[in-house]
């Protein structure tokens, strides 16, 4: 057991490094949207446990299920940090089997994922509170300490140490878990792995949508891979060029009586501001 | 407001010193309560003590006015930083320049960029790499995630970057660039291409089929095969369709919507149709 010690312990760093409050890697940029995503996930697992491959391959089908993730105001629709470290870090240092890995990384990302990620959140109104306060006091030292400091080392705590905890006292839970989960259920958490992404596309939707003429410009997009099979580089491609007549159509409104009508009815619509904090 | 444009105060030291502070601890002590507020506080303490250090009453309304509810996407967002830099450095020099106005621009520029950052950066840039580096990974292979790192890590930070020192260098007149009309029908292209990659993600990422049989002219055909004919993935469109009209029409919670698509799954699986 002492020889998993220390990939249960560089899993659970990694966990805090993902998070999308762990400033050390240019916040967002590095942290969440590069050490947060499942398949990099797998990759620094797999190096952790010894064994890339089985890590990238664990990334990649868990990666499947959380590629549209999204992140607005805050709100989540699946905790995709925990889900990655917990799940993957877990298959690895059992199975090594990716289905279990999407399995456990569900589970983890909807229910223990969800709810400390929510708690954290609430949770950090006091260091809020009391970095305001500090800010009152012209206090610049109290900034950093409750901006910092404090809530980082908390983070710390509530990131690294229960994923830690999980992988290494979780293979009796994790075998419990293959053998006694009825078949019916492991095959619904399956199906649901394949339906989860389309949570996030429809929050992402609730974005870039602004009227229903966008929809023709959506199944546009669904039809040309869905029908046509184009890969998605080609379909950016074409989607840039649609997009560039957009905008020229969009210049002439006022010329009018060139039949372009529709165009115009939501290029004026479109006017409404881009508000995402009434999604959730 | 603009009229000083000669005057300068900030050091490119200074200037990169309040960009890397927000970039790094954006979102360090985010709550529901204020989300991004105090990394700008945080991102102005060497500012306040460079400029302010004989003043602490305008140190103090420094800070409080960056210690309010603040929230957008924190990489395109870093032009508002820019700008508010270019703001803040006005009224350090004493120039006609309200303290309510970087406070009036953040509100106001916080959502619009939020908006079209998000849609750009959640919904096309980092699904397109993953897609690719999905595809470059089959097979365990090592090459995939590292695709993946250069790419993001070395846009990420660029855009960020960038945007910081043109929101400086356009100062308010980014405002325009920004809300006006001409930027307008360019966040609507833009806007446009997202819906089409949105499109083409949901056909691409959501996998859903049926395993049911009907009978067809004495022998049962899977249904999959009939469905596929007609319209191949109706079964991901119409549960991402069912998705957005929740979360859009009902202004259904997206907690409420797993679950809710959890029971459609279960009751599904049950009677053998997934």
């Amino acid at each position: 057991m002492s020889s998993l010690f220390i990939p249960a312990l560089l899993t659970g760093i990694f966990c805090y490094l993902g998070a999308i409050e762990s400033p050390w890697l240019l916040g967002m940029s590095g942290g969440y949207y590069i050490v947060g995503r499942p398949l990099v996930a797998g990759l620094l697992i797999g190096l952790a446990f010894g064994d890339i491959q089985a890590g990238v391959l664990c990334g990649l089908a868990v990666q499947g299920v959380f590629i549209a993730n999204l992140n607005t105001g805050g709100a989540t629709n699946s905790e995709i940090v925990y889900a990655s470290y917990g799940g993957i870090g877990l298959a690895m240092a059992t199975t090594k089997d990716p289905a279990i890995a999407v399995t456990l990384a569900i589970l983890i990302g909807q229910t223990f994922g969800l709810i400390f990620y929510n708690g954290r959140m609430a949770l950090y109104s006091f260091w809020n509170t009391r970095a305001e306060k500090a800010a009152h006091e012209n206090d610049t030292h109290g900034i950093t300490l409750n901006h910092l400091v404090y809530p980082q080392i908390t983070t710390f705590i509530l990131r690294a140490v229960p994923v830690f905890l999980a992988i290494y006292f979780g293979k009796g839970l994790v075998d419990w878990l293959i053998h006694s989960i009825p078949e019916e259920v492991t095959h619904i958490i399956q199906v649901l792995g394949g339906v989860l992404p389309a949570l996030g596309i429809a929050l992402l939707m609730s974005i870039v949508i602004k009227n229903k003429t966008h929809f023709i410009f959506f199944f546009a997009g669904f039809v040309l891979l869905a029908f046509a099979k184009l890969s998605m580089i080609a379909i950016v491609f074409i989607a840039a060029l649609v997009a560039y007549m957009y905008y020229f159509a969009s210049i002439n409104k006022g010329n009018g009586g060139d039949g372009n009508t529709a165009t115009q009815s939501s290029a004026v619509n479109t006017a409404d501001e881009y508000e995402d904090d009434d999604l959730f | 407001m603009d009229a000083k444009q000669t005057d300068k105060l900030l050091t490119k030291h200074d200037l990169n010193r309040l960009w890397y502070r927000w970039g790094f601890t954006h979102l360090s002590s985010m709550s529901y309560e204020k989300l991004q507020g105090h990394a700008w506080a945080y991102s102005y303490i060497p500012f306040a003590k460079k400029f302010y250090k004989d003043d602490p009453e305008k140190q103090r309304r420094l800070l409080e006015r960056h210690s309010m509810f603040y929230n957008t996407e924190p990489q395109t967002g870093q032009l508002i930083n820019g700008i508010v830099a270019s703001l803040e450095e006005q009224i350090a020099l004493g120039n006609d320049v309200s303290e309510e106005m970087p406070v009036n621009i953040k509100a106001t520029l916080m959502g619009p960029l939020a908006g079209i950052g998000d849609s750009i950066i959640q919904g096309i840039i980092v699904p397109i790499l993953l897609s690719i580096a999905m595809s470059l990974a089959a097979g365990g292979s090592a090459l995939g995630p590292i695709f993946y790192i250069v790419a993001y890590g070395i846009l990420g930070p660029s855009i960020s970057y960038f945007a910081f020192h043109s929101g400086y260098k356009l100062g308010v007149s980014a405002i325009d660039t920004i809300v006006g009309e001409n930027s307008k029908r360019i966040t609507d292209a833009f806007n446009i291409l997202g819906v089409m990659v949105v499109g083409a993600l949901s056909a691409k990422t959501i996998v859903l089929e049926t395993i049911a049989k009907i009978p067809l002219g004495g022998k049962t055909q899977n249904l999959q095969v009939v469905l596929d004919n007609i319209f191949p993935g109706i079964l991901p469109l119409g549960m991402v369709l069912l998705g957005w009209w929740l979360v859009s029409s009902k202004q259904i919670s997206a907690t409420k919507v797993i679950l809710i698509m959890t029971a459609i799954i279960t009751v599904g699986s049950l009677i053998g149709f997934f």
